[in-house]
């Protein structure tokens, strides 16, 4: 058996000069700026006729730019996920932030009514969940690469966190893209693909952010 | 001052200079922080034997060495490594409660005997040593490097795979690539 000495001895050995990561808020900022130009640029490519007008219509733009200041708080949030000793105050915020973000979304659907049947009927909303999964893939593609160089500490935390700030940036595209039919109908659909890049991402959390992907990160020497 | 007594911040700034790459004060920084690791493992761990204790702070330092990166000089140290030997203790307990459910003591080897009837023979001849050597020389670098720490060195799979820099899983799976092709290169010179 390996004695602890024999392995502190193989790991100075090993030893490589490693860049410090940077703080959290610097890689929110650098991501943030990135994926507010992503879906400006997904707005553009797939918006409809009339997509300029709603943008601008403070009922649609308010609930969007919370969704962008919850995404901001949640990113920073994951971010620090994987910094050692550096998350709990993040995590309370990026939970304040969410829980505003769904609660004005929730009164902003309790202003309209819709039947049930409607609701769930609500066809044209497909494409919103297609937007919002596949809208949101590169930029959980994108935090997944920037969180695997730190600690994976929770990953299923992390993950869930990274899957929430996607969807709702994704969601703001899927807003601005189309008028929805209902607020319920948005709430429930756009929701529910949320809590779906939510799951997948929490499913394969344990798959990507391990510590054996850390052990084996770029500039790890190996031997052959 | 020993080793074990150094300041918390005097530990950040050894971590500093590791991550520059300086082997010394990394060396430094990994021996008096084992002390440290040892006495939360054991004050978390209490029941656990001497050799569970020394795989988790075994485990924690290879941990520390993978998200070295992660530290920032602007922060202090101990929080840091902290959070880092919390996490893998709460991992170990939930390892231990995974495999650990599923394990049945078995005290009573000394009738224990193999199915096969080459190991339970007490003259089995031994075989061409030289031939073995040259098979194990021809082996790809991979898979020789696999046998040469887990067969010859004896080191655990864990051990290696910290040596090598390969996963368990890859190790495992090129032993036994390892042990096929050894297996048929001799069965070839007989």
């Amino acid at each position: 058996m390996m004695t602890t000495d024999r392995l502190v001895q193989q790991l100075a050995a090993r030893l490589e000069p490693v860049e410090p990561l940077r703080s959290p808020g610097r890689r929110t900022a650098t991501f943030m700026l990135g994926a507010t130009l992503y879906v400006a640029l997904l707005t553009l490519v797939i918006a409809r006729p009339g997509a300029a007008g709603r943008g601008a219509d403070l009922a649609i733009l308010i609930p969007q730019l919370v969704a962008l200041a919850a995404s901001l708080l949640v990113v920073h949030a994951a971010f620090a996920s994987v910094v050692p000793g550096h998350e709990r105050p993040t995590l309370v915020w990026a939970a304040l932030a969410v829980v505003a973000w769904v609660g004005a979304l929730a009164v902003t659907s309790l202003g309209t009514s819709a039947a049930r049947g409607t609701v769930l009927a609500a066809g044209h909303e497909l494409w919103c969940v297609a937007v919002i999964l596949l809208g949101g893939a590169p930029l959980v593609a994108v935090l997944a690469a920037m969180l695997r160089r730190g600690a994976p500490l929770h990953p299923i935390r992390t993950a869930t966190l990274s899957a929430v700030a996607a969807g709702s940036l994704a969601n703001v595209a899927a807003c601005i893209w189309a008028p929805h039919q209902s607020g319920p109908t948005a709430f429930v659909w756009h929701g529910g693909a949320i809590l779906l890049l939510v799951l997948a991402c929490a499913a394969g959390a344990p798959l990507v952010l391990t510590w054996r992907a850390a052990r084996r990160a770029p500039g790890e020497p190996t031997r052959s | 001052m020993s080793a074990t007594d150094r300041p918390i911040d005097a530990l950040g700034i050894l971590m500093r200079a590791a991550q520059r790459g300086d082997a010394a004060a990394y060396t430094e920084l990994l021996k008096s922080i084992t002390p440290r690791i040892r006495r939360v493992v054991l004050r978390e761990r209490a029941f656990a034997g001497l050799a569970a204790v020394d795989d988790l702070v075994q485990d924690v330092l290879l941990s520390v060495h993978a998200v070295r990166a992660t530290y920032d000089s602007a922060r202090p140290f101990e929080p840091w490594l902290l959070a880092i030997v919390r996490n893998r203790l709460a991992d170990g307990a939930r390892r231990y409660a995974r495999t650990g459910a599923r394990e049945i003591s078995w005290d009573h080897t000394d009738d224990v005997t193999f199915a096969a009837s080459e190991t339970n023979e007490e003259t089995a001849e031994l075989g061409d040593a030289r031939a073995l050597r040259a098979a194990v020389r021809a082996l790809p670098d991979g898979q020789r490097e696999a046998i040469e720490l887990l067969k010859l060195e004896e080191l655990s799979l864990k051990e290696a795979a910290a040596v090598s820099g390969t996963s368990v899983g890859a190790l495992k799976v090129a032993t036994h690539r390892a042990l096929h092709a050894l297996r048929r290169a001799l069965a070839m010179k007989r």
